[in-house]
């Protein structure tokens, strides 16, 4: 680490702290009352406890498992339906205008009728969290399988290679950095959707937990819950970003986003 | 053979000699017209027959009630308390976002400065924080509009940083070397250069602002179409989830589409301005 290396990180720091410490100055000074905006100890204090007395283990595991769930169930549906569409015909007459007229509607609203329909329980998040998922992960299948270069698609039959190889040699390595791309986008909003909807109707998972403490007026812990979001939001990125290093490897266009 | 390579290429022309309806585009577009009028059909036929759950209401029904809650006027009081939060929330995030981002892009010091703080909490779920806002700013427009602007912030900061990043260093150099000074160089080489970036943060970022609104709406609200949905899930009026549901959905595919035409506008003669990505 260079010197030039040193100045950056403590710019870094710096302006990290910038929000930190002002945050502690209006909650010390008591502009805003500690009740609403408890100081960075309190918040510190609050999750230390909920971590030891297995609250928020107990509700992000509830959390993690429906939007992984969810989120499994819309990468096993996505990839082949986007894939259909992309080589059938008949696929793409039907699926495509259903994708583009419902992609920029907010699935969120499903959520009150998912409820009666599979239940106050794990079951509607998983479904609301699967519907979101399945938009993304399916339309870049969809796009990127459709985008492959013909010329690849004639080489290899050209050498005599069967539908299948075909596809799981040629087509899916092509269009894999398209695929990751919705894979990208999915996760994320997986977790997003389930904490929204905890926070609608729960009785467990960490949205209900931020939601129950902050109108328990215990925003200490209130905060501790975000933090844990916050921390869980922050590994799955990191997550991705590993996973593609090692799966899309040959597509280094867009490092710069670490 | 020539199936997989003509169907890879896209949406070409129907291939000589086709005679499958869906080969040809217009052909495509009424089978999908026709597969999904047929469930609609069926879904009314069995809503009518009274096999079906009570969660499942009659598009006949759904269409009624919509036109009865647009007659008394009740749709268009939430329609609007919606639309006045996206409107709000979603200028103010996205132009705040939009400039900032530009500047981190061309100033080093604005990049010093946000990229630790937005690298951090870019992929932390923004919408956790939405119980506290209420504590602070109450159930009104107001903590809906904040939660807005901080969805919204952090698509529009990221796109237009890199659109702004990705200017071709000679333009710059061209423009500044011709004399115009920083602010002209910013609003009329950075600007458009990154207007494609811009656009495509700015869709991600309407799309965003309609879910956590109707999230927050749904959470805690006195008006808007998620209080509608919640309120109507209350009193198990099926027709009233159904009909403001389809209002939302128009209102997002609207504001998609005409984004969509804005973009082509703006960046018209631009190879990018038809992309729908």
């Amino acid at each position: 680490m260079n010197a030039r290396q040193l100045a950056e990180g403590f710019v870094r720091a710096g302006a990290v702290l910038s929000l930190l410490v002002p945050w502690e100055i209006v909650s010390r000074a008591g502009l805003i009352p500690q009740l609403l905006a408890p100081g960075l100890a309190d918040i510190g204090a609050a999750f230390w406890a909920a971590l030891l007395n297995g609250d928020l283990v107990y509700h992000a595991s509830f959390s993690l498992w429906r939007a992984l769930a969810g989120f499994g169930m819309a990468v096993a549906v996505g990839i082949p339906l986007g894939a259909a569409m992309a080589r059938a015909r008949l696929f793409e007459a039907v699926f495509e205008p259903v994708f583009s007229f419902s992609y920029p509607v907010p699935k969120i609203a499903l959520y009150p009728i998912f409820i009666f329909i599979f239940g106050l329980g794990s079951g509607s998040k998983v479904a609301l969290v699967f519907l979101e998922c399945l938009y993304p992960i399916t339309v870049n299948a969809y796009f990127g399988i459709r985008g492959v270069e013909p010329a690849y698609l004639r080489a290899a039959l050209n050498m005599g290679a069967r539908p299948l190889r075909l596809f799981w040699r040629v087509v899916v390595p092509a269009a894999a950095p398209d695929i990751f791309a919705g894979i990208r986008i999915a996760l994320p909003v997986a977790f997003i959707v389930v904490i929204l909807a905890e926070m609608i109707g729960e009785s467990v998972g960490l949205g209900y937990y931020i939601s129950y403490q902050s109108v328990s007026f215990d925003n200490a812990s209130s905060m501790a819950g975000i933090a844990a979001v916050a921390i869980i939001g922050f590994c799955l990125d990191r997550l991705l970003i590993a996973i593609r290093a090692r799966l899309v490897f040959w597509e280094h266009l867009d490092r710069v986003d670490r | 053979m020539s199936r997989a390579s003509s169907s890879a290429a896209g949406s070409a022309a129907a291939a000589p000699g086709s005679d499958r309806l869906w080969d040809s585009p217009l052909g495509r577009r009424l089978l999908g017209l026709g597969i999904w009028s047929l469930v609609v059909a069926l879904w009314e036929w069995l809503t009518q027959s009274g096999n079906a759950p009570d969660y499942l209401v009659a598009p006949s029904a759904i269409v009624v009630t919509l036109a009865r809650l647009a007659a008394d006027g009740e749709l268009w009081t939430h329609m609007a308390a919606s639309l006045f939060r996206v409107a709000i929330g979603l200028s103010v995030g996205a132009v705040a976002g939009t400039l900032i981002g530009l500047l981190a892009g061309v100033n080093r010091a604005v990049e010093l400065y946000f990229d630790p703080i937005i690298s951090l909490t870019y992929p932390v779920p923004k919408i956790a924080i939405l119980p506290i806002l209420m504590a602070w700013f109450g159930i009104g427009d107001l903590s809906k509009i904040v939660i807005i602007i901080t969805a919204v912030f952090y698509p529009t900061f990221i796109n237009s940083y890199y659109g702004a990043k990705g200017v071709a260093l000679s333009h710059l150099r061209a423009a500044l070397n011709m004399g115009a000074s920083p602010w002209r160089v910013f609003w009329r080489v950075v600007f458009p250069a990154s207007l494609p970036q811009i656009l495509t943060g700015l869709r991600i970022a309407l799309a965003l602002s309609f879910i956590v609104l109707f999230a927050a709406e749904m959470i805690g609200a006195r008006s808007g179409l998620g209080y509608l949905i919640i309120v109507a899930e209350n009193n198990l009026r099926f027709d009233i989830m159904y009909a403001s549901l389809l209002t939302i959905g128009i209102i997002g595919l609207a504001a998609d589409r005409g984004l969509l035409a804005l973009r082509q506008r703006l960046l018209a003669g631009r190879p990018d301005a038809g992309s729908r990505r």
